[in-house]
């Protein structure tokens, strides 16, 4: 019997062994995630998630060329031809997009992505230690956020002024930072197109005030920037005189220098190892380690990291030539059997220019024009400023045409073509008229799926 | 704690509830076989309804102690089981028959093992002598088609590459569908690890040749004892163990050579041209431009036909080809002059591949040892595949006392994987089969593969696979140590208890170089490089007490304890470019460094577990289980969960109105069922929180929201019910089992659509249900016993996966979001445009619109406008039929297997090759050769739309390109000799036998891809099944062997 106690002490021991508390052991903490409890306690969160809203923006489907290039492959009308074997972005080329488009879904998202972000920042600021780093830190997500919802406007709502503004829907405004649970009230409706240009508007005005002192995060952005943007809007509203006294503010602050030469503009990190240009007012900072120009991806050729895919056609090529223009005309590079790519874009690691300097001298000339006034120089000075470092003739004279031809050959496959003749209502082609509703994104049907108060764009 | 208190209770009363035993009485005696009367060594000599019990010598012989009322159960792997009522016998000599019955053999359960006739729930057992020497790298590919219900689909044909297990249907959307693994106890990693190229399978280290038995837990009952991991199955793999008795040593040595078991026929070179010029002049008509004007799509062609040829199509290839002249030539592989075979350049002609075993086995009454070691190498059917494996094992059990033994298991395996790119990626060398059939594979002037600097690096129309030979590294190396220490104590002959304690190491390194031949693939003028590590550090320790006792006719055993697992993985990468040359390969060299990560990331398991099985009078039987998981995963307002379930069974064949000696026809009938509950726990680590993390922005810090926080966040709850007969008849030589399950399961894990104006995507939920109901049936039967040996094992398996409830979640994937999650659908639903074929009149490609009415009907009518076509469920991708046939013939020392799987009623998506290469050229890609058959004016009597260059006609994600999947393969046959024992004593051997195997000798399909086993790497998810994109197919493997023992 002994024996028998000895076992059932054994056992009972053996029992306690087994439950041992291990209960506590159950909560176990993510390494490199931080609990969202957590992350926004200090002054430095808050500025880690300033920084958070650049990537945001730059991220490969959204301020990394995916605005730029949806645009410039819905306007195009042969002078380039996308010969890439992704069929989403065929659409955009052949104006034959549908709802289901994944890379618009995942432009939308990245927009909207980066919008909250900017709105977790908006929420926080009062954790900044200092009243200049809360101002500073405000202007630059409230140009973030502008920004983004200009490139969402643009691109999912029809153009301002084609209807009534005030009717037309444009995109969601969200304003606040989104937190779990996700309930009905997260299922925003569109505002209209006139509201979401005053919310864009506001937030610029305001970023450019904020950030006169210049930016709290390295590589930010600035006052000009936001000045550069909110040109960019004006123009779309025409608003002339507005936009021609955003346009020359930025001008005038002496930070930027048109490059000599033309092809000093572009690829960053083969030109000046990653240092944007002297002319660019905002950029997306792409690095070795971090980000993807996807302009590269569809406008590069294969020898320089691209796929191939956006091939330019002799139309574009005698557009050139029959303006005389030789260094923006032989701005090209031609591969080993002969197909043509633009020479913008052949640097994996340049940065994604979002507006430069060249921008607000043709808009300051086109506004100056259009009001028939001379602020900071007159329409012909700017022109001229800009076809002297194309290597043309100044001209003595000039019509509104003239100075929208160049716009286009200056700018072209930055993104801003579409909505020059989208405002100037010229049309794409005979068959696809500048309010033709092919040019303008379907929501996603993704997004109508999960949110039923969203109301999709005609055509889709 | 409340649970705790109940555990110890239970405790309480299992110790309190025994009695003393007398053993006065000693019982000797010999076991033989009844066949040859030879002695068998190690026979399991036990007193029924105790632990108490011996092995039989080396002669034979045992000894055992028990009271005068005891039985004596005798039991060997292989033969028919024997009970002997001691009486006042002290001898008692017991001849063992070799058992086809299958019935008295022994189950493995987790944490216990029954005997296969008390069973009441539903495993699967497949033993390891029928799987052994299987040309396949991993255990999975070796067990398709050999167990009802469990279906295996390996994928591809590339090496250690993931492979999908389904036991009884997918269960999730969201969250994996795999089953839980668990070797020796022990569950171990076996997800994917790998950073590039798809999933890889870390069951690849394991030698299954080592495997003495994989038991695949089905239903509730029987896997319920592994809780909340449970509900997609459980397969319990047990590793050999020595036996009593001389030193068995064998030495195994094969050799086989792989081809692909089909490929697609292409266009030749002429009927390339052929086809592309009527292509561009379709174009050029539909753009009212002159084919003769430059800027005509005819131009473009013949210029690129020329460019593309590298100059020949005009200079000699051009001229032949008008000529009708011999084309046979441009159809033979690499032929610098004219065309390439691009498909035959993807394929190595005879892979071969090697293998060589050597295992040592053996033992006395305190020690038994089973020692093994082999190599493998095999050759992948792909250009730049290999696999290459050397694993070791020593499992060793030594008896301490009557009261305490204790045990190791320990494997040690190195592998090497020359792994291939993702099948989407351009340098997938089945992707060849798409370049211009005109290019040369390598170029005259450098004598390289064509596009490889410093030739024309823009020839072929896309990167040359052939490029990846030297100057691609894409190496993954593992070493796996899966070891565990067992301790048993016997407490009272009733009660043991046995403590495990496992260790499973992965430790993971993957490196990957480009060199700048490689350009066109990386766009990286000088090189790129990267180095990953991963280690997966997986601890886990099983306590349990084990009780087993018979009162009269009663019998019960129960098993209780807790297991507590902590499995942590960290990882880390850099990466680089700027090599100073392709002499260098190493990160040290590189001029940039690129990239470089680190991360960790870990989850734990606490569980506690109980099950009991009541037997009365050998016929009416009952078990009980239940679990409790805890688990870091879950969400903090539920963390832990409960899981039982009960079963319960009548062996109808001991009631006296069939237990007659008139009738001999039903020799064994069981009616069983079952009913529980199981989880899965398969969600990701940390899914219910609210997460930020880094965004960093032009080598600045920063931080962002990244996930939403769901504080409820649980398991997946499967319930599960499933009825079974058990069935023997004539003797048990025709026996089998037949099922029925249906299996629903609730709380479905669904990463959940938010609005992307929440800044997010999806939140991890718990929404909707699903079920998967089926039948399965088993039916082994020995036609001719005797000298000549016939024996067939049939098993046949249904399913009907259904998506019941998803709250119009949208939930879609795959290629084009052609698959999606259907409520009253299976999952691996296609939903797409349902295709009309063509218009005769125009040849335009024309689609059902399948609009809803006013009235509630559909509108049947066909456009050609593709967006005016909604999509519809289209088929889907999950088998409604599965099963394997084996026979095995012996007569004297010849044997033969005939092993055959198939899977019946499942469709496979073809477009993410057809998009381009059955694509009536839209791109300059090579088309599949039914292409030809494209509309003409005068072949208007086709499915195949007008060929138009630069056109979608038709390429549309539609149900064009979903074809039926079925297929009926002849997977395994082997032929074996066993030299006469005459030949063999000669040369001082224990045994010799020669083999030859046949794998995937035949198949039949109507498939038109490559092969119907199929899932492409990088597009496979829950819902998205069944795509093939330049998938390679599997090996047609032809093996011989030879088998020396000593």
């Amino acid at each position: 019997m002994k024996r028998h106690s000895f076992l059932q002490l054994t056992a009972a021991m053996l029992t306690g062994f087994m439950v041992w508390g291990c209960g506590d052991r159950l909560n176990v903490d993510p390494v490199q995630s931080v609990d969202e409890d957590k992350a926004l306690q200090t002054s430095s969160d808050v500025l880690g998630a300033v920084v958070g809203c650049y990537d945001g923006y730059g991220s490969t489907e959204f301020g990394s060329g995916a605005v730029q290039y949806i645009a410039d492959l819905l306007a195009d009308d042969g002078d380039v031809r996308f010969a890439g074997t992704f069929a989403t972005h065929q659409q955009f080329w052949r104006k034959t997009m549908i709802a289901t488009n994944s890379q618009i879904s995942l432009t939308w998202r990245n927009g909207y992505s980066t919008i909250n972000r900017t709105n977790n920042v908006l929420e926080n600021l009062g954790k900044l230690d200092t009243d200049a780093q809360r101002a500073a830190a405000e202007g630059e997500v409230l140009f973030i956020r502008g920004l983004s919802y200009f490139n969402l406007v643009r691109l999912f709502a029809k153009a301002w002024g084609d209807g009534d503004n005030t009717v037309n829907p444009g995109v969601p405004l969200v304003l606040t930072a989104t937190k779990a649970p996700i309930t009905e009230a997260n299922s925003v409706p569109r505002n209209s197109v006139s509201a979401v240009y005053t919310q864009i508007i506001a937030d610029l005005t305001k970023a450019e005030a904020d950030l006169k002192n210049g930016p709290v995060t390295a590589n930010g952005a600035n006052a000009a920037a936001a000045a550069a943007i909110l040109s960019r809007v004006y123009l779309m509203q025409g608003n002339y005189a507005a936009a021609r006294d955003a346009a020359n503010r930025v001008i005038a602050s002496g930070l930027y220098s048109l490059e000599a030469d033309y092809s000093k503009v572009f690829n960053d990190y083969k030109n000046r190892r990653g240092v944007p240009s002297s002319e660019s007012i905002f950029s997306t900072l792409i690095t070795i380690q971090d980000g993807t120009n996807s302009l590269l991806t569809y406008y590069g050729s294969s020898a320089n990291g691209g796929r191939n895919d956006v091939r330019i056609q002799a139309k574009l090529l005698n557009e050139y030539a029959a303006y005389g223009d030789k260094v923006r005309g032989n701005f090209f590079i031609q591969d080993g059997i002969g197909r043509i790519f633009t020479a913008k874009y052949q640097d994996q690691y340049a940065n994604v220019t979002q507006v430069r300097l060249a921008e607000m001298y043709l808009t300051r000339a086109e506004a100056n024009f259009m009001l028939n006034t001379q602020v900071g120089a007159t329409p012909l000075e700017d022109i001229n400023r800009i076809r002297s470092r194309a290597g043309l003739a100044a001209l003595t004279s000039i019509t509104r045409s003239d100075i929208l031809k160049e716009r286009k050959l200056e700018l072209i496959f930055e993104g801003e073509y579409l909505h020059d003749l989208r405002r100037t209502r010229r049309n794409i082609s005979s068959s696809i008229l500048y309010n033709d509703a092919r040019l303008v994104l379907p929501i996603p049907q993704r997004e109508i799926d999960t949110n039923t108060s969203l109301v999709q764009n005609p055509g889709y | 704690m409340r649970k705790l208190l109940l555990l110890c209770a239970f405790l309480g009363i299992l110790l309190s509830g025994y009695s003393t035993i007398a053993q006065d009485h000693v019982v000797t005696g010999k076991v033989t076989s009844s066949e040859d009367g030879t002695a068998l060594v190690g026979v399991s000599v036990q007193v029924k309804g105790s632990s108490q019990g011996v092995n039989s010598n080396a002669d034979g012989e045992y000894r055992i102690s028990v009271s005068p009322n005891a039985t004596l159960v005798f039991s060997f792997v292989g033969m028919s089981r024997k009970e002997v009522v001691v009486g006042n016998q002290t001898v008692i000599n017991v001849e063992l028959g070799t058992d086809n019955q299958q019935l008295s053999e022994v189950v493995v359960t987790g944490f216990g093992s029954q005997i296969k006739r008390e069973v009441t729930g539903n495993i699967a057992k497949i033993k390891g002598s029928d799987i052994t020497n299987i040309p396949a790298v991993s255990i999975e590919s070796a067990l398709q088609g050999r167990a009802a219900g469990v279906v295996i689909n390996q994928g591809s044909g590339k090496l250690g590459q993931g492979i999908q297990v389904r036991v009884r249907g997918a269960s999730s959307l969201s969250a994996s569908s795999q089953p839980l693994y668990v070797i020796d106890g022990i569950p171990v990693t076996s997800t994917d690890q790998s950073s590039f190229g798809g999933a890889t399978n870390p069951l690849a280290d394991i030698n299954f040749n080592d495997v003495e038995s994989v038991e695949v837990l089905k239903d509730a009952s029987a896997a319920a004892i592994y809780g909340s991991r449970a509900a997609n199955g459980v397969v319990l793999i047990t590793t050999k163990r020595g036996n009593v008795g001389k030193t068995n040593i064998s030495f195994n040595y094969q050799f086989g050579v792989s081809n692909p078991t089909r490929k697609v026929p292409f266009l030749s070179p002429k009927q390339y041209v052929d086809f592309y010029r009527m292509a561009a002049g379709n174009a050029d008509r539909l753009d009212d431009i002159d084919p003769s004007d430059p800027g005509s799509s005819t131009a473009y062609m013949e210029s690129f036909f020329e460019s593309y040829s590298l100059g020949r199509y005009n200079n000699g290839v051009n001229e032949a080809l008008n000529s009708g002249a011999d084309y046979t030539r441009f159809v033979q592989s690499s032929d610098l002059a004219t065309g390439t075979n691009w498909q035959d350049e993807a394929f190595r002609k005879n892979a071969g591949s090697q293998q060589a075993d050597l295992t040592f086995s053996g033992g006395n009454e305190k020690t038994s040892f089973y020692i093994s070691g082999q190599y493998l190498n095999q050759t992948g059917i792909i250009i730049g595949n290999n696999f290459e494996r050397i694993t070791g094992r020593i499992n060793l059990d030594h008896k301490v006392s009557n009261i305490l033994s204790i045990g190791m298991n320990m494997s040690l395996a190195h592998t090497l994987n020359k792994r291939l790119s993702g099948d989407r990626q351009f340098n997938n060398p089945i992707q060849a089969a798409a370049l211009t059939p005109l290019s040369p594979a390598y170029d005259p002037t450098t004598g390289l593969p064509t596009g490889t600097p410093p030739g024309n690096t823009d020839v072929p129309n896309y990167y040359n696979p052939l490029i990846n030979l030297g100057n691609i590294i894409q190496n993954q190396e593992v070493i796996r140590n899966l070891s565990n220490v067992y301790g048993q104590i016997n407490i009272l002959p009733s009660l043991k208890f046995r403590s495990e304690l496992g260790i499973d190491v992965l430790s993971q390194q993957e490196e990957r170089y480009f060199n700048s031949k490689t350009i066109r693939l990386t766009g990286q003028q000088n090189g790129t490089g990267d180095n990953l590590y991963t280690g997966v550090i997986n601890y886990n320790t099983n306590n349990y007490f084990n009780f087993d006792k018979s009162f009269d006719l009663h019998t019960l055993s129960a098993t209780v304890g807790m297991s507590y697992q902590n499995s942590a993985t960290k990882a880390n990468s850099v990466s680089a470019i700027n090599f100073p040359s392709d002499a260098y390969r190493s990160i040290e060299n590189a001029g940039t460094i690129s990239g470089g990560s680190s991360s960790t990331t870990n989850f734990r398991f606490l569980s506690y577990f109980l099950r009991a099985n009541y037997k009365f009078n050998d016929r009416y039987l009952l078990s009980a289980s239940g679990r409790i998981d805890g688990s870091s995963r879950f969400g903090k307002n539920s963390k832990y969960g409960f899981f039982p379930a009960v079963s319960a069974g009548w062996v109808i064949s001991e009631e006296s109105f069939l237990k007659s000696n008139t009738n001999t026809a039903i020799s064994f009938l069981k009616l069983r069922g079952s009913y529980g509950l199981t989880g899965n726990a398969e969600i990701g680590n940390f899914p219910s929180l609210g997460l930020y993390s880094s965004a960093n922005y032009a080598g600045t810090g920063g931080q962002a929201p990244i996930q939403l926080a769901n504080p409820n966040l649980k398991w997946e709850t499967t319930t599960q019910a499933d009825f079974g007969l058990d069935f023997g008849f004539l003797n048990n030589r025709i026996n089998g089992e037949f099922d029925y399950y249906v299996k629903k399961t609730s709380d479905l894990l669904l990463n959940v659509n938010v609005p992307g104006t929440t800044g997010f995507y999806t939140q991890t939920r718990n929404v909707g249900s699903l079920e998967n109901k089926g039948f399965e049936l088993v039916i082994n039967s020995q036609n001719f016993v005797g000298a000549f040996q016939w024996s067939t094992s049939l098993n046949l398996a249904t399913n009907r996966n259904k998506i019941t409830n998803i709250q119009k979640q949208i939930v879609e994937a795959g290629i084009s979001s052609m698959s999606r999650a259907v409520e009253g659908q299976p999952i691996g639903t296609f939903f797409t445009v349902e295709y009309a074929g063509v218009d005769p009149t125009n040849g335009d490609a024309l689609y059902y619109k399948n609009a809803a009415n006013a009235d509630g009907t559909i509108d049947r009518s066909t456009t050609n406008v593709y967006s005016q076509a909604q999509r519809v469920v289209v088929g889907n991708a999950i088998p409604k039929l599965t099963g394997g046939l084996n026979n095995t013939f012996s007569y004297k020392g010849i044997d033969l297997s005939v092993f055959l799987n198939g899977v019946a009623g499942n469709k496979i998506n073809f477009y993410g090759v057809g998009q381009y290469s059955s694509a009536n050229g839209i791109y300059e890609d090579n088309q599949t050769a039914d292409q030809m058959n494209a509309w003409t004016s005068t072949n208007t009597n086709t499915k195949v739309p007008e060929a138009r260059l630069f056109y979608s006609n038709g390429n549309n994600p539609s149900s064009r390109y979903i074809q039926d999947g079925s297929y009926l393969r002849l997977r395994t046959v082997t032929l074996g000799y066993n030299l006469p024992q005459t030949v063999v004593n000669r040369l001082k051997l224990k045994g010799i036998r020669v083999y030859l195997t046949g794998q995937n000798l035949l198949t039949w399909t109507k498939y038109t891809g490559w092969d119907p086993e199929v899932n492409a790497d990088d597009i496979v998810s829950s819902v998205a099944q069944g795509y093939d994109f330049y998938t390679p197919p599997q090996a047609k493997t032809f093996l011989g062997g030879i088998n020396i023992k000593f």
